[in-house]
């Protein structure tokens, strides 16, 4: 066996560990290279920027914990920033195993700053029907959730006053890991109750969402671990997202020359074998 | 009998089929009321269908178990954590918390399921890199482009990328915004077309596989 032929069929054990270490040793020892902000996630941020104090801000947390590590710090900047700019936040979920993440969340960020539930934010839960409940949300938002995820009831609470359906939502943005996620909350929210809408995604998915970014369907995406930092780095609280970065980096890095090897020696056995 | 099982059916589906795809343009109060009901009934509907989808579940790997097939140790694994959950989660009322204390349910889901879903994902880096390391090969013209545009794209997503080759993050957004925009709208207009086609089928009662059963 030529030294081509050993260097394909290597161990993946060895790359693993190339990986895991390409991971751990950023994190332990960060190096903070800068994060360019793109045109997708500044949008996103400039949009809440410029609301009034008091808009309706709807937060679809539809995600479970399988994607936490990318949009968990995602939904950390953005309520952080809501928060900030003192709007009414509306939460929820779509997704039945996120509903106990999504509430710590908000619990988390709320109490960080000095926000009240049902005042400053609701949080209304999870609601079983997938798409339908975002139809019945447009409709009659008391409808889909007749009380919130402490039990409460819907009607009454201070944060939706005057908020009946979705057409009364000023800004609304879906984490989204899959379906349903940012493309159901265009296609059966958006379109027919007409408020503006805004996308987070994982890395896999931010791809397929630019067909609806470029034609205006959403004014702004936040795809993946990068697109957190961006947002952390706009809203000057760096967090979980910008520490992960360097991780991500190398890990990049260590998987392109981990491929450029693989074509060399690929190459090199096809050269040799040609000459055989 | 074949009515019911046949006629029926397709005559319910071409009726609200119909009225469903007209309601969009009517903003008459009693379409709006229409449509409100409808989404009650299938939220309601969706609550079933999670109940219908555990109780497969539990059918199917009860099979396994009683058979002894093969990894039917699993299923047995599957029975008891959805068991002691189902059981923690209704003692404590569904809630993770209940006057600051964490339920027994909360733990279940804090310390197991969260960690457990967010070790699955991470592995993924690891098999995904080695994969590459074994398949990214530049074997033709059309796997070549593949591969150039995947390293800009992966050196522009990242900001070691972009300080090593400060060009690679605008060409990444454009490869994003642009080339794979267009492909992906391509897609989807060609997917949106074949939805309406087949949506059509069935209201017209030409696609009827959704019946089941066969031939009449």
């Amino acid at each position: 066996m030529t030294f081509s032929e050993r260097m394909l069929k290597i161990d993946r054990r060895i790359i693993f560990m190339v990986i895991g270490l390409c991971t751990l040793l950023p994190l332990l020892y960060p190096v903070g290279l800068p994060i360019k902000i793109s045109p997708e996630v500044r949008n996103v941020y400039e949009y809440i920027e410029s609301l009034p104090e008091r808009s309706v801000f709807l937060l679809s947390i539809d995600f479970d914990p399988a994607s936490k590590p990318e949009l968990h710090p995602q939904a950390i900047a953005l309520l952080r920033h809501a928060f900030r700019k003192n709007l009414r936040v509306v939460a929820m979920t779509l997704w039945v195993s996120g509903t106990g993440m999504a509430d710590q969340l908000m619990k988390q960020v709320s109490s960080e700053m000095g926000r009240e539930p049902g005042r400053d934010y609701v949080f209304l839960g999870w609601s079983p029907g997938g798409s339908a409940v975002i139809i019945n949300m447009g409709q009659d938002l008391y409808t889909a959730f007749p009380s919130d995820y402490e039990g409460k009831p819907t009607r009454g609470i201070p944060v939706l006053e005057g908020v009946h359906s979705l057409k009364d939502v000023t800004y609304a943005i879906s984490l989204g890991a899959g379906n349903p996620g940012v493309e159901a909350w265009y296609v059966y929210g958006k379109d027919k109750y007409k408020f503006e809408l805004g996308g987070g995604c994982t890395g896999v998915i931010a791809p397929g969402l630019y067909p609806l970014l470029r034609s205006g369907q959403i004014n702004g995406l936040i795809g993946g671990l990068r697109g957190a930092a961006e947002y952390e780095s706009l809203i000057e609280q760096k967090g979980r997202a910008v520490a992960g970065m360097d991780a991500q980096s190398a890990t990049h890095l260590a998987i392109i020359v981990l491929v450029a090897m693989c074509n060399l020696f690929y190459f090199s056995l096809r050269q040799q074998k040609g000459r055989g | 009998m074949i009515f019911l099982r046949r006629r029926l059916p397709l005559l319910i589906t071409m009726i609200t089929g119909l009225l469903f795809a007209g309601q969009y343009y009517v903003p008459h109060p009693a379409s709006e009321w229409l449509l409100t009901s409808a989404t009650k009934w299938l939220q309601i509907i969706g609550g079933f269908a999670l109940v219908l989808g555990v109780t497969s579940l539990f059918h199917q790997h009860a099979v396994k178990i009683r058979r002894q097939e093969a990894g039917w140790g699993y299923s047995l694994v599957l029975y008891a954590g959805m068991l002691v959950t189902i059981a923690v989660g209704l003692w404590a009322g569904g809630k993770e918390s209940l006057d600051g204390s964490m339920t027994a349910f909360g733990w279940i889901y804090s310390y197991m399921m969260v960690p457990l879903q967010g070790t699955m994902f991470a592995i993924l880096a690891f098999f995904i890199a080695s994969a590459a390391y074994r398949s990214f090969r530049a074997r033709s013209r059309e796997a070549a482009v593949l591969l150039i545009a995947a390293v800009i794209v992966m050196m522009g997503r990242v900001p070691l990328g972009e300080y090593l080759i400060p060009l690679s993050g605008d060409v990444s957004q454009w490869i994003l915004n642009v080339l794979n925009a267009s492909v992906r709208r391509a897609i989807l207009i060609g997917v949106s077309l074949g939805t309406i086609a087949l949506s059509l089928k069935i209201i017209f009662g030409v696609e009827r596989s959704y019946l089941g059963g066969g031939k009449e």
